[in-house]
């Protein structure tokens, strides 16, 4: 696929499934994940469910490697600060001075849990359904084409824009401005590269929202779709399923706070 | 039949002072190809967009006169009637592209799911329109990944699939390359042929001068010049306006300084040309020539 | 009100946004490349917000981060913080902070209270006592003045040449934009501190570690180390555009 996107084609059941069913499977994890009380519940879902689902959708590895990929400097970070930085609290061992405190990491082993549940979750997602895919479904429930226009859209420019700006920068190095250097010197190179690309794309609007109504956009006709998603009622149910516990996860949140 | 009937257009954008386009009066008949010339400045876009129906619904401004086009009125219509009727294409093939679409085959498909045509229907045009345009082998590939030519392609093939009555381009092939140019002169032609109204800006004189019936010259808004290529092109007005120029007839017009073309008439096309070279190379019975040959001003003479 | 909605939504306005969403990625990745110490990664927002509109901006922020989110997760979770710097940014521009241009004292002026208050409140942070109990108490502005009145000094002095040669005539729109990034910060906090533990994974956390040595609680850190880097962020950001929309030709505003 040519365009940005973290997409991954697998032939595969979870593939199959209606983006909407992997859309709200996804949001009752993440609800169930950050809402039920308990520290670890980020692991177990994580474990108990998501890899398994990954295993599935044969994307296993590329999720493992592209969680971790992104997640390493939050791990990293979370540990280390609220480790050492605690405050008072008991202390896991002393060095020169430094000692991370039991408490500290704890409360970061738990963030992680969190950080992990929702990297995976997201990516999952993403790695098992295609965008365009995942606009029509939702155009077929009422979300406005042009918010799936917006967002197709934009994941299919995004590559040409960053080309764009860099043909900026090197033309205008090759005018002789300086890049590199101190502070100020890069400070000045900023506005000569993003004024002509900014500038640029403004002028380019009117001209593609020309070319867009000539062909019939936002023109509040009823619509019609060139793709059929397969659905089964089955998945229609699952799904009604999961919000629904994603609701109840909510309630039993607050139910717990408000008893303890 | 007259498709297009423009009587006294006057309009001003909404931000300048002077009117981009003056009384003008244009009558294109149903299946004429008429081709628009003029500098830059001249009105040539700003007549594409009143054509379309932007001008005035979407730039607003002033608009005085009556447009109308394949039935519709400018004040009676809005921009949505009137998409239905004309199709209109411009230079850049990448500002065509809508980007909602990951395949070409769905591109082409996008304008008739805006409009609500059935599934089953929508199928059928679009392979016929890739049949039209050349393009069925690009059925699966990405809009982005293709050159400016197919690109170009892609997006006349997304218009015609709507089904318009006319089709307005404005300059389509100024940023293509020798081979994308020939693809998109190939697919206009084509529709000209089947009888679309064609009406087409464009700075290529040479092959307008083949193809098209009928040729606007336009210069600060108005319409300077009308009629055939051949009266458009060699005229002087259109010379000394420095626009609308064929390398054939500069050719041809040099040779007469020197003497050389025998014919009345200027070429404006390449066969027209290589007819009267020919002739003017063509020696002439031998003693009217050496006669002549003595006594003409720029001759040849040895 | 929803025709007001509406009326933000025409074909320019949506064919804007995509456009508006890669400048944000853009121009982010430049400021990487060009390695300064700030992001800028609003500024497709904060355009749209400036010439379409509250409604408009607030949708293009919030898209923005839900499709970076399908990359960085991270970012998803943010989604409201730049909605609501794009419905700042389309009230700025119906008060025409964007096309006014603002005295150069008043830039003066901005910059100097800006790192006064800054340098006011990182000193309160470190100079905070915490006793036994766990109780902070926090030095008076007062106390601290009178304590380090020479840092404070050089902070209005550094503070107003950066206003006047950053913000130049742009400050409404720097006002707008400093903000901005301060409410950006606090409402930020929130989900940082509880769904991410406290941290970005990028430099910024040694700032969350400087305010928990100082004893502070995780979620004030993490607003006290928003507070630092987002109006700094946002008020460059909302100037930067100002200085867009000034060199539009006059023909690209009427909307």
């Amino acid at each position: 696929m040519n365009a940005f996107s973290m997409y991954v084609a697998r032939e595969s059941g979870l593939h199959k499934l209606h983006p909407l069913t992997k859309g709200s499977l996804t949001l009752a994890l993440l609800v169930a994940g950050l809402t039920l009380p308990g520290d670890w519940t980020g692991y177990f879902l994580v474990l108990f469910i998501i890899l398994p689902l990954a295993r599935w959708g044969k994307v296993l590895e590329n999720l493992v490697r592209t969680t971790w990929s992104l997640s390493w400097p939050f791990v990293l970070s979370v540990i280390l600060i609220q480790s050492l930085f605690w405050g008072k609290g008991t202390p896991i061992f002393e060095l020169w001075g430094i000692s991370p405190k039991v408490e500290g990491a704890r409360y970061a082993l738990i963030s992680v849990g969190r950080i992990i549940l929702v990297m995976a979750d997201f990516l999952l997602f993403a790695m098992t359904t295609r965008p365009d895919t995942l606009m029509i479904s939702l155009k077929q429930v009422g979300v406005p084409s042009s918010i799936a226009y917006i967002i197709v859209t934009t994941l299919q420019i995004i590559p040409s824009f960053q080309r764009k700006a860099l043909t900026i920068l090197d033309a205008q190095r090759s005018r002789g401005l300086e890049t590199e250097g101190n502070l100020f010197i890069r400070v000045r190179a900023f506005v000569p590269i993003i004024l002509p690309l900014v500038l640029g794309s403004l002028m380019e609007v009117e001209e593609r929202a020309i070319a867009i109504q000539v062909r019939g956009f936002n023109s509040n006709r009823k619509e019609t779709s060139l793709v059929e998603i397969d659905d089964t009622r089955r998945q229609a149910t699952v799904r009604k399923l999961f919000i629904i516990i994603a609701l109840l996860c909510v309630v039993a949140r607050i139910a717990w706070q408000l008893l303890t | 039949m007259a498709i297009v009937d423009l009587k006294d257009v006057t309009y001003t954008y909404p931000t300048t002072d002077s009117p981009a386009l003056r009384n003008i009066n244009l009558q294109v008949d149903e299946g004429e190809f008429v081709a628009v010339i003029g500098p830059n400045g001249a009105g040539k876009s700003t007549l594409c967009y009143t054509l379309a129906g932007f001008v005035p619904h979407f730039f607003k401004g002033e608009l005085t006169g009556t447009v109308e086009v394949a039935g519709s009125e400018s004040s009676q219509s809005t921009l949505h009637e009137w998409v239905l009727n004309v199709g209109l294409a411009f230079q850049n093939p990448f500002n065509q592209i809508s980007g909602a679409k990951y395949t070409v085959f769905e591109e082409l498909a996008f304008g008739l799911e805006n409009i609500g045509v059935p599934r089953d229907e929508m199928k059928a045009r679009v392979v016929d329109v890739m049949e039209l345009t050349g393009i069925s082998d690009l059925a699966d590939r990405s809009p982005y990944s293709l050159s400016g030519g197919q690109q170009q392609r892609v997006a006349l093939a997304s218009i015609l699939v709507m089904q318009p009555k006319i089709l307005v381009l404005d300059e389509p092939t100024s940023q293509m390359d020798p081979i994308g140019t020939r693809e998109v002169f190939g697919v206009i032609r084509k529709m000209a042929e089947q009888g679309m109204t064609v009406v087409l800006v464009e700075h290529k004189v040479e092959w307008i001068a083949q193809f098209a019936d009928r040729v606007v010259a336009l210069k600060d808004g108005q319409v300077l010049l009308e009629g055939t290529p051949a009266e458009v092109f060699t005229s002087s007005i259109v010379e000394e306006s420095g626009f609308g120029i064929s390398r054939y007839t500069s050719a041809a017009r040099k040779a007469r300084e020197l003497g050389l073309w025998k014919s009345h008439r200027l070429p404006v096309t390449l066969d027209e040309a290589a007819e009267g070279f020919s002739q003017a190379l063509t020696p002439d019975p031998p003693s009217a020539s050496l006669r002549d040959a003595s006594r003409s001003p720029g001759g040849t003479g040895e | 009100m929803v025709e007001n909605i509406k009326k933000e939504f025409s074909t320019r306005t949506l064919v804007l946004i995509p456009i508006a969403i890669a400048i944000n990625i853009a121009i982010g990745e430049l400021v990487v490349r060009l390695k300064l110490p700030v992001y800028l990664d609003s500024i497709g927002t904060v355009l749209v917000g400036a010439i379409a509109g509250p409604w408009a901006g607030a949708l293009t922020g919030a898209l923005a981060n839900l499709i970076w989110g399908l990359f960085n997760p991270f970012a998803a979770a943010f989604f409201y913080v730049a909605a609501v710097i794009g419905l700042l940014a389309g009230l700025a521009g119906k008060r025409g902070a964007f096309e006014k241009e603002a005295p150069r004292w008043l830039s003066v002026l901005v910059g100097a209270v800006f790192v006064f208050s800054l340098t006011m409140f990182i000193f309160a942070f470190t100079n905070a006592t915490t006793d036994e109990t766990g109780f902070t108490t926090y030095p008076s502005m007062a106390e601290l003045f009178s304590s380090y009145a020479p840092i404070f000094i050089v902070a209005i002095l550094a503070g107003g040449a950066i206003g006047y040669f950053l913000l130049q005539r742009g400050g409404y729109a720097g006002i707008w934009g400093l903000v901005t990034g301060g409410i950006a910060a606090i409402i930020s906090a929130p989900t940082a501190a509880y769904v991410f533990g406290g941290v970005t994974g990028a430099g910024q956390d040694l700032l969350v570690a400087a305010f928990r040595a100082s004893g502070a609680g995780i979620l004030a850190s993490v607003m006290a180390q928003g507070a630092v880097s987002d109006p700094f962020d946002k008020m460059l950001s909302f100037m930067v555009v100002w200085l867009i929309l000034r060199s539009l030709p006059a023909r690209f505003k009427a909307r």
